[in-house]
């Protein structure tokens, strides 16, 4: 199963550890804005009286317009040429904007109507992501490029994860910080001071990968004029949109990641009602220690995951090593179905471990799989389009996200869950509420694992692609930016 | 060359965890200075809540207790500067004289807040007053005191489970059929209510012919005994409304009544009647939520005294429908209130 070939990273191809830091402080920002407004929305219905659905509405519309700047910024930003390279400014800038944007779209107060909420947060939302995007989509594409070596990419995505745990760490005591009165007089209030907060860490965190990372590529083609460039650009970006979603490689490694990463976003909430009305028999408490030793030992063993999977895919390949960590999460996810007892409830704790190293594995190995990507379509295409893949791939994630989010309240509703009963529900309802939180991750890990079962590039096909594509460069760092 | 970029970037990136190093002590700081200023504008402030049940034997008042126990607990992890504890001081058996006088003593003694479910609400009206009048608030649960001076009732809307008893059971019955209903004890003022909400309700299903109203001593065997009476007088009684569970408090019914022969539909679910539910004697129970008595009542008496929020005068509990469907989830419930007597087998469902 291991590669025919094991590689060593050239020394002019690792990454400093300084570079790697830099460059993984912008995946807690990534992480922080993405979960933020999800953890906070809360405030708009228990603090605001907002209907949920209109809450629900809120977070989805977004999404459509991410579908449009998404693959723009994209394109704009892969086909940027300045001194400071044409990743590194919208970095600065998206990180700055976004960090403000965030703190001031909370600034709600008591008092006004619920069209009023709705349309303030509306506006907020759309600006907010749109500069949300300004950041992050430049923040990817580096990633994607900051080193040709196969294995160097995984370390590199391998910290950023690493590091962008931090942030999934922080968000659940979000409602707890803007809940405490030591600070705040209601959850409102909390909310404004909190969004003042994290824009603050956004601004501060964002600006470090602008500041302390290197571009290795810079745009290819021709310079024009901002008219006589419109519509030749329109073209091009077209172009290039569909050229990356006709990329049957790129397409395997979304598959696998939509499946698997929003299969446990979906059942999310499953797991924590399981817990709280079948395990706990509705004692909240209870079923809220469990659900916090559960986080816990998630959270611990993602950490752990992410540094086993980075070093055993430079022993068997990144393919393998995604397929073996997500193996583990379908184990996982079939052990719930035994590890759901009432009469043992500590056996919750069992699964958490299982499903982590999926989720620790996922997004490192996809970051430096679609790394690799990109140095295919480089060498079939001649441009590297960090950018436009990036953009796509993290879109896909987020409509999931939102889809997973809508869709699960759907689900419950449909097992016949009414939580006035409390945790006297019928046994119907608990068996497909189970049916639901086992089968769905389960059958999302073994699509997941059949997805990228074809994918094509080994390590021995990458050093290939590197090979050929420096002869065509005549020198990888050819066209340093700011060295 | 490259090492000297390195160096540079580890430098530059050492001057910025420096800055954020000291933001985080200058805010730190900060927040301890605003801390102390806090703590010292608003000192512990102790709050003891003192609550009397009906009677210390009967389960239901000690799943109210440990709600009240937990909803403390939760308070005081929330609102640090507040210091709330339970004073327990529920007679053993029932006793409106006993309550009233534990009532007087526990505003002699200091207490700050009183809950109670009355026993008697007349008996107990001018206790509560007393107690109003040496300004400590007092509150209800389960059984009210709507003439006194109370601030705010928790518990059930009587007349509304009187109905909910018989729309149940005209649905178990195709809406037509001979019912008969047991009434408990036919003083009990709760239970007046609850039978009226059962006429009421009747009034909606013309094909439903009431045999007859029938009251007895609140023991499981004198409820056994009438309910026996009732049905060998009337072979064709289709089914059984009942006010109160008190008929399958024992087990002697188990073996007496054949499942499925008649629908019965009762009031309160607890561990001992469970069986009744299981063997398909008891079509449906509707259990009460008792713990919910100690936790919304404490939450609201730490909302009025200590937050000075408005608390609703009456607040109506929603009862649970207890069946078949649902005998394994309302079991777990059940233990999760702190009921300890509940067959493994059930909580395994």
């Amino acid at each position: 199963m291991s590669a025919a070939k094991q590689h060593q990273t050239a020394a002019q191809d690792k990454i400093s550890f300084g570079q790697k830091f830099s460059y993984g402080l912008g995946s807690i920002v990534n992480n922080l804005l993405g979960g933020a407004i999800g953890y906070m929305s809360i405030v708009l219905n228990v603090g605001l009286g907002m209907n949920p659905a209109l809450v629900g509405t809120l977070q989805a519309i977004p999404r459509l317009t991410d579908s449009l700047t998404d693959p723009i910024m994209g394109y704009i930003s892969d086909n940027t040429r300045s001194r400071f390279g044409r990743r590194r400014p919208y970095i600065f800038a998206g990180a700055i904007l976004v960090g403000i944007t965030f703190a001031l779209m909370w600034q709600l107060r008591e008092g006004y109507s619920e069209m009023f909420y709705f349309w303030f947060f509306l506006i907020g939302s759309i600006i907010f992501y749109l500069f949300y995007t300004m950041f992050a989509t430049p923040w990817v594409a580096l990633g994607y490029e900051m080193t040709t070596d196969y294995h160097e990419r995984t370390r590199l995505m391998g910290t950023m994860n690493f590091m962008g745990q931090f942030a999934w760490i922080s968000l659940p005591w979000f409602y707890a910080f803007m809940e405490n009165d030591r600070f705040f007089s209601n959850s409102v209030e909390g909310a404004r001071g909190l969004a003042i907060l994290i824009g603050i860490v956004v601004i501060v965190l964002g600006i470090m990968p602008a500041l302390f990372t290197k571009e290795k590529f810079s745009a290819s083609g021709e310079t024009k004029s901002a008219i006589e460039g419109l519509g030749a650009n329109v073209k091009a970006f077209f172009k290039g949109l569909v050229i990356t979603l006709k990329r049957k490689d790129f397409l395997k490694l979304c598959a696998g990641t939509f499946f698997l990463f929003n299969s446990i976003q979906l059942v999310g909430a499953f797991s924590s009602y399981i817990i709280i009305f079948y395990v706990s028999g509705g004692d909240s408490d209870m079923g809220s220690k469990f659900m916090g030793l559960f986080g816990s030992i998630n959270t611990v063993s993602t950490l752990l995951a992410i540094a086993a999977v980075t070093w055993i895919s430079t022993k068997i390949g990144k393919r393998y090593t995604f397929m073996l960590a997500t193996s583990a999460t379908l184990i996982g996810s079939i052990l719930k179905w035994f590890c759901y007892d009432p009469m043992a409830a500590w056996k919750v704790l069992l699964p958490a471990p299982f499903i982590a190293i999926g989720m620790g594995g996922l997004f490192t190995m996809m970051g430096s799989m679609i790394a690799d990507v990109c140095d295919l379509d480089e060498l079939e295409t001649g441009e590297r389009r960090e950018g436009m893949f990036g953009a796509i791939y993290w879109w896909m994630v987020k409509l999931g996200m939102a889809l997973a989010f809508g869709i699960s309240g759907f689900l419950l509703n449909g097992t016949g869950f009414n939580v006035a009963f409390g945790g006297a529900q019928t046994s119907e309802t608990f068996f497909w509420m189970r049916v639901v939180d086992v089968a769905i991750p389960a059958g999302a890990s073994i699509i997941a694992i059949l997805a990228v079962w074809s994918y094509k590039i080994t390590e021995e096909r990458s050093y290939e692609i590197r090979q050929e594509l420096d002869i065509r460069r005549g020198k990888v760092t050819a066209t340093p930016v700011n060295a | 060359m490259r090492k000297d970029a390195k160096e540079k970037t580890m430098k530059k990136i050492h001057k910025i965890e420096l800055i954020l190093l000291s933001l985080l002590i200058l805010s730190g700081c900060n927040k301890k200075n605003d801390e102390n200023a806090l703590y010292e504008a608003n000192d512990k402030t102790k709050l003891s809540i003192t609550m009397v049940g009906k009677s210390s034997e009967n389960p239901v008042f000690l799943a109210a207790w440990e709600g009240a126990e937990l909803a403390a607990a939760k308070l005081n992890k929330k609102h640090r500067n507040l210091e709330l504890s339970i004073d327990w001081r529920t007679p053993l058996t029932e006793s409106a004289e006993a309550q009233a006088e534990r009532i007087r003593n526990a505003v002699d003694d200091g207490t700050q807040a009183i809950i109670v479910s009355c026993s008697d609400d007349a008996f107990l009206t001018s206790a509560i007053d007393y107690a109003v009048g040496k300004n400590v608030p007092v509150m209800t649960f389960d059984s009210d005191a709507p003439n006194s001076k109370r601030f705010a009732y928790f518990g059930p809307d009587d007349e509304a489970i009187g109905e909910r008893v018989i729309d149940e059971l005209a649905a178990r019955l195709d809406n037509k059929g001979k019912i008969a209903i047991l009434g408990g004890n036919q003083g009990a003022p709760n239970l007046q209510r609850r039978v009226e909400g059962m006429r009421k309700a009747l009034l909606k299903y013309p094909e439903l012919v009431l045999i007859g109203e029938y009251y007895h001593d609140e023991t499981a065997k004198a409820a056994a005994g009438k309910m026996l009476e009732v049905n060998a007088q009337n072979p064709d009684l289709a089914g059984w409304a009942m006010s109160g569970g008190w008929p399958f408090f024992g087990e002697e019914l188990l073996d007496k009544l054949e499942p499925g022969k008649q629908v019965i539909v009762a009031v309160d679910a607890l561990p001992q009647q469970l069986p009744y539910i299981e063997k398909g004697i008891v079509q449906v129970f509707l259990g009460q939520p008792t713990f919910q008595w100690g936790e919304k009542s404490v939450e609201s008496v730490v909302n009025k005294l200590y937050l000075e929020k408005d608390v609703p005068e009456s607040t109506q509990m929603n009862l649970i429908a207890v069946s078949k469907a649902n005998l394994g989830g309302w079991s777990r419930q059940l233990r999760a209130w702190g009921f300890s007597n509940i067959p493994v087998k059930y909580l395994k469902m």
